[in-house]
């Protein structure tokens, strides 16, 4: 318990370190056009959702834009790699075939991919959908063949055994299995995703939190740029310590089971 | 009614194909649960001419509600034979027949297996384990929680039903194993040097279990080990295997009454006269 609440303490303490040279750099230069502190920040946040912006509204309404594009693209590009990675591991003939395109994928830059989506689809979702999927799913597909490399045979083996069908041995023994990659991949794609997301809609998306961002840097208006980009960070830091990092200890719950005899 | 014929129809649809001879489902009734007859398996052995005779013209029977061992040195085939009677690996000639007990309605045998190692799905409780291979075998839901509490209080882990595998030692963990195995209700239960993994004491104790579960559930076994004594003290017949070629060169039925216990004279003996012959065939085979 008081390692717990040591490694609390120890976080709290380095951001309040991080705020408080943010103040001291703010007040050095005592110039709120250049580096307005914390606090006026923190004030223009709470400005931003109590009152309607340029558009007409609140940053309600952007963040709700925002995550909507980075589920949606997120869960369709990881739905299509771990499909594509499955297929690799499972089939040879897929195996063979994709194990020849999948690095061409890799190696494109991202930010590439994001002026080509933006060429073949303009300022659409849709550009942005495929740039995410042409960057994302080929590191899911990756992740999720190396991880049926990985797998104990020997438990395919016993399922086929007592006669299980494809669909239980793909629910109860290989999924399973894959856990530790979807997770890391999970991670990496979601990052991965909310940049390129960003970045869209920095360059031509309308609404949405980049947008917004893109929209204060052209009035030179620091404090209202420094405050989205404040709650896209603030917005991705909660998204993955509250969401992402519970469902990985569920998935993972017969882990530490030992710990907790008999716990559920 | 329904039931059954949902089952039967799943089973023939993904029941595998052996090398176009599966007379696994002959239903031929009589005292006879395992019938094989000149298996040969080979495998492509690369680099050289000729395959590799996994096995040899082998044959054997085992009677409904026996307890039979395949006794042989590693690396002579043992896993393979069991793996081909289970229909999870092909053959290259011969005949293999296991018909499901005959006081059953004729339907496709039902098969369990334990293998060397518990080879549990450690994400799932010891309950789900189970309710794994029920699923498997389209056993009815209605009658899995009578199959979990039965089969776990029969092999000494009632209440660990909610447990991890990871949570249980290694003894425990092939007694649940054990558990999965005789849930499904096996015409045959086949089991591949179960306790070899297992510390001496561990293992006489899951002997000791295993004989009283028997009693219960009665299913017919084929037990596959490398260890004489432990054959000896378990079994009803023995078939004794050498490797190169893989083939049987002996069968001795044991006649000692149980309950047995591994110090009994007469087992010891046994062990002795057994042990002699084996090794001049298995040290003259090379």
């Amino acid at each position: 318990m008081a390692g717990r609440l040591e490694d609390i303490a120890l976080r709290v303490a380095s951001i309040a370190v991080l705020l408080l040279f943010w103040w001291a750099a703010a007040a050095a230069i005592n110039d709120s056009q250049v580096l307005p502190g914390p606090w006026a920040v923190a004030q223009t946040i709470v400005q931003d959702f109590g009152t309607p912006g340029p558009e007409g509204e609140s940053a309600f309404f952007d963040i709700g834009i925002t995550l909507a594009r980075i589920f949606i693209a997120f869960a369709a590009s990881m739905v299509a790699g771990i499909g594509i990675g499955l297929a690799m591991g499972l089939n040879r003939a897929c195996e063979r075939a994709l194990l020849a395109v999948i690095p061409l994928m890799l190696t494109m830059p991202t930010i590439l991919m994001v002026f080509l989506a933006i060429m073949w689809f303009g300022y659409s979702q849709a550009g942005a959908l495929v740039a995410v999927m042409a960057v994302v799913t080929p590191f899911v597909a990756v992740n999720m063949f190396e991880g049926t490399r990985a797998m104990d045979k020997s438990l395919a083996q016993m399922g086929t055994t007592f006669r299980a069908s494809r669909s239980l041995l793909l629910r109860k023994i290989y999924l399973p299995q894959l856990m530790p990659y979807i997770f890391s991949a999970f991670r990496y794609a979601f990052g991965q995703t909310w940049k390129i997301v960003a970045l869209a809609e920095t360059f031509g998306l309308k609404f949405g939190i980049g947008y917004m961002f893109f929209f204060w840097f052209q009035q030179f208006n620091i404090a209202q740029t420094l405050a989205w980009v404040m709650m896209f960070v603030i917005l991705m830091l909660a998204l993955e310590h509250l969401v992402f990092a519970r469902l990985e200890s569920r998935a993972f719950a017969w882990r530490s089971a030992s710990s907790a005899q008999g716990g559920r | 009614m329904t039931a059954q014929h949902a089952y039967n129809a799943q089973r023939s649809a993904t029941a595998p194909i052996i090398a176009g001879r599966d007379v696994r489902a002959g239903g031929a009734a009589g005292a006879s649960a395992i019938t094989i007859e000149g298996l040969t398996k080979k495998f492509p052995a690369p680099g050289a001419e000729q395959d590799f005779v996994v096995l040899h013209e082998i044959s054997l029977s085992v009677d409904e509600g026996k307890f039979v061992s395949i006794v042989g040195p590693s690396g002579c085939g043992k896993s393979t034979l069991l793996n081909v009677i289970a229909g999870i690996e092909r053959y290259d000639s011969g005949a293999v027949a296991v018909h499901p007990r005959s006081d059953r309605a004729a339907r496709e045998p039902r098969i369990g297996y334990v293998f060397q190692s518990p080879r549990l799905l450690n994400w799932l409780t010891v309950e789900n384990n189970i309710h794994f291979v029920l699923e498997a075998q389209n056993v009815p839901r209605s009658r899995w929680r009578d199959l979990v509490a039965k089969n776990l209080e029969m092999v000494g882990l009632a209440g660990q039903e909610r447990n991890y595998p990871l949570n249980l030692s290694g003894g425990m963990q092939q007694r649940v194993a054990i558990a999965r195995a005789l849930a499904i209700e096996p015409d045959i239960l086949l089991m591949d040097e179960p306790f070899s993994h297992l510390d001496a004491i561990t293992a006489r104790k899951l002997r000791f279990d295993l004989m009283e579960i028997l009693q219960r559930a009665k299913p017919t076994i084929l037990f596959v080990t490398h260890d004489l004594s432990e054959a000896v003290f378990l079994s009803d017949s023995i078939y004794m295997m050498s490797t190169k070629p893989a083939r049987i060169f002996k069968r001795v039925a044991i006649d000692i009454p149980r309950p047995r216990r591994p110090e009994d004279s007469e087992i010891f003996d046994l062990e002795k006269t057994l042990t002699r012959d084996f090794f001049s065939v298995v040290e003259a085979s090379g």
